[in-house]
């Protein structure tokens, strides 16, 4: 039986290390608006402890995970899938020191916190849509 | 000439914000139990504070960074978490410290207690905060804080023995009345004073707050290099000026009446009314600054939309991190809790912090990712990596001392 060798990883273009840029970075929109931070990356790969196949190809990053994912993270366990806030790895737009999306803050699922403090609570202080003097 | 009345600004603004309440009240204890045999350790602290916040606000500008979303991309999640609760303990403490400090002067102007001051001085935090832009309110704060000049003038008047003083400066040795322990106690209170943390989170994102580009690096080093070793001065004016009357009665300092009364012993009724002004706007700009440090920090951790230069409707998750501070923190205030007390250990506190806080701008700083070519030099590396040394062995001392000494007691 001839062993077969696993593929060389395609170096074309940048390769990133995800532990090191992605994982914890910022993360803004399309205006420069801060979102939230990488908490955690959804890949598509197999359930773990399932075996793999020959000629699998390489998990691919399917998402940006934050909320929950930070907890889960740092103290292991896993959320139901429907408690994940997504932002879909397609959204992402430019990739440096921080990560810019293509769309706006205000679409997304993961600024709802945001949006909910600023309409019921900040937005309703006098004062608290004007600019500073 | 515009370009050098920002220069001028810049400076006499970082002379006067260098002070605050944490400062104050350990130059006065050190300076009434020490005399100035301590002062090499402000030195030492002023330096490192220089270095640091001088690389925090390099860092900010170039690559429009601020330090606490450095320390969470560097250290990860998980310590970055354990350093956000350490620091952010550490803060809320020194924002309950300043605001007492602003009512502690108060009442030694007024009469009226402090606790009724405390309501009035928080809400006054908070509308700066809220309304007034940042570059007015660094401004007015670090102006009115050049009052404490007061301090070095009247130590002056005093006419002290300036042989023995600079004897006990030069050729540092613990007085006979105290113990080898609780002169190193106050040795890492002292560092920890001049080294808070909350001092460069508030530097770098006050860099971004204020737009910094690589342009303004050569105007943030006269401030650093200029302002903080002059405010460093005004700390060493406050241990002199205790050292020359306190010490030789043996007044212990154990509020802010004995902190002001070396300046009323040389200059009088005129000197404490300078004196007072300036501690109100040493402490109320502290107040701001390590309010806004709080919110700086959890928003900068959890990536939210922070900023003064932002209307706070578009930072809604910032200003409300900050008004939750500022109704928790005073209200531990009015349990009686003394504020000079708490000070005391905030400073040690601080001492604790620092190498987590230290160490991921000294990362940052030398990745060329983030820096381009404005990368640290070589000669910045390696004091920097002499300071971690020193901060490490301040910060693994901290806790045996405090508890050795009964905290300096």
């Amino acid at each position: 039986m001839t062993r077969q060798r696993l593929p060389a990883p395609d170096t074309n273009g940048r390769s990133l290390d995800a532990q090191l840029h992605l994982l914890d970075r910022q993360i803004v929109d399309a205006d420069g608006v801060p979102v939230t931070t990488v908490d955690d990356l959804e890949l598509d790969s197999p359930v773990p402890g399932t075996p793999i196949e020959q000629g699998t190809p390489a998990p691919r990053i399917q998402a940006l995970l934050t909320g929950p994912a930070l907890v889960t993270r740092i103290f292991g366990g896993k959320p139901p899938a429907s408690r994940l806030i997504r932002i879909p790895w397609s959204d992402v737009a430019g990739l440096g020191t921080i990560i810019s999306l293509g769309v706006r803050a205000n679409s997304l699922d993961a600024s709802w916190v945001e949006r909910w403090i600023r309409d019921h609570l900040i937005g309703k202080i006098p004062g608290g849509r004007h600019d500073p003097q | 000439m515009k370009r050098l009345l920002g220069v001028a600004l810049g400076i006499l603004t970082a002379i006067g914000g260098f002070v605050d309440i944490g400062d104050l009240v350990a130059n006065a204890v050190v300076g009434s139990r020490f005399g100035l045999s301590l002062v090499w350790v402000v030195a030492v602290g002023v330096l490192g504070i220089c270095l640091f916040a001088n690389m925090s606000g390099r860092v900010a500008a170039v690559s429009n960074r601020a330090t606490f979303e450095v320390i969470r991309e560097r250290l990860g999640a998980r310590a970055g978490l354990a350093n956000l609760g350490a620091s952010f303990f550490i803060n809320l403490m020194t924002v309950i410290a300043e605001i007492g400090g602003i009512c502690l002067a108060l009442q030694l102007a007024s009469s009226v207690s402090y606790l009724l001051w405390v309501p009035v001085a928080t809400a006054a935090v908070w509308l700066v905060i809220w309304r007034v832009r940042f570059s007015i309110m660094e401004n007015v704060a670090g102006l009115l804080g050049l009052s404490l000049i007061v301090f070095a003038v009247a130590l002056f008047l005093l006419q002290p023995d300036w042989g023995s003083l600079a004897g006990q400066a030069l050729a540092p040795h613990v007085p006979e009345s105290e113990t080898p322990a609780t002169y190193w106690f106050y040795a890492v209170a002292l560092f920890g004073a001049a080294m808070t943390p909350y001092e460069v989170f508030f530097f770098s994102s006050g860099a971004v707050e204020e737009g910094w580009t690589a342009k303004d690096l050569v105007l943030s080093r006269i401030n650093v290099f200029v302002g903080f070793p002059l405010g460093g001065f005004l700390s060493v004016a406050i241990a002199g000026t205790a050292a020359v009357v306190l010490l030789p009665a043996g007044i212990e300092v154990s509020s802010l009446s004995e902190v002001v009364l070396p300046v009323v012993a040389g200059g009088g009724k005129i000197a404490l009314a300078f004196a007072l002004v300036g501690i109100v706007a040493a402490t109320f700009g502290a107040a701001l600054e390590t309010t806004l440090s709080s919110g700086y920090t959890l928003a900068q951790f959890f990536g939210w939309s922070w900023g003064k230069f932002r209307r706070p409707a578009q930072a809604a998750r910032f200003h409300l991190a900050m008004i939750i501070c500022l109704l928790a923190g005073p209200s531990l205030l009015a349990t009686g809790v003394d504020p000079i007390l708490l000070t005391e250990y905030s400073v040690v506190f601080s001492a604790i912090a620092l190498p987590l806080t230290y160490l991921p701008i000294l990362i940052v700083a030398n990745d060329q990712q983030y820096m381009g070519k404005h990368v640290n030099p070589r000669a910045v590396n390696i004091l920097a990596t002499i300071y971690l040394v020193i901060i490490l062995a301040a910060s693994l001392s901290a806790i045996p001392l405090m508890i050795m000494t009964g905290a300096g007691s």
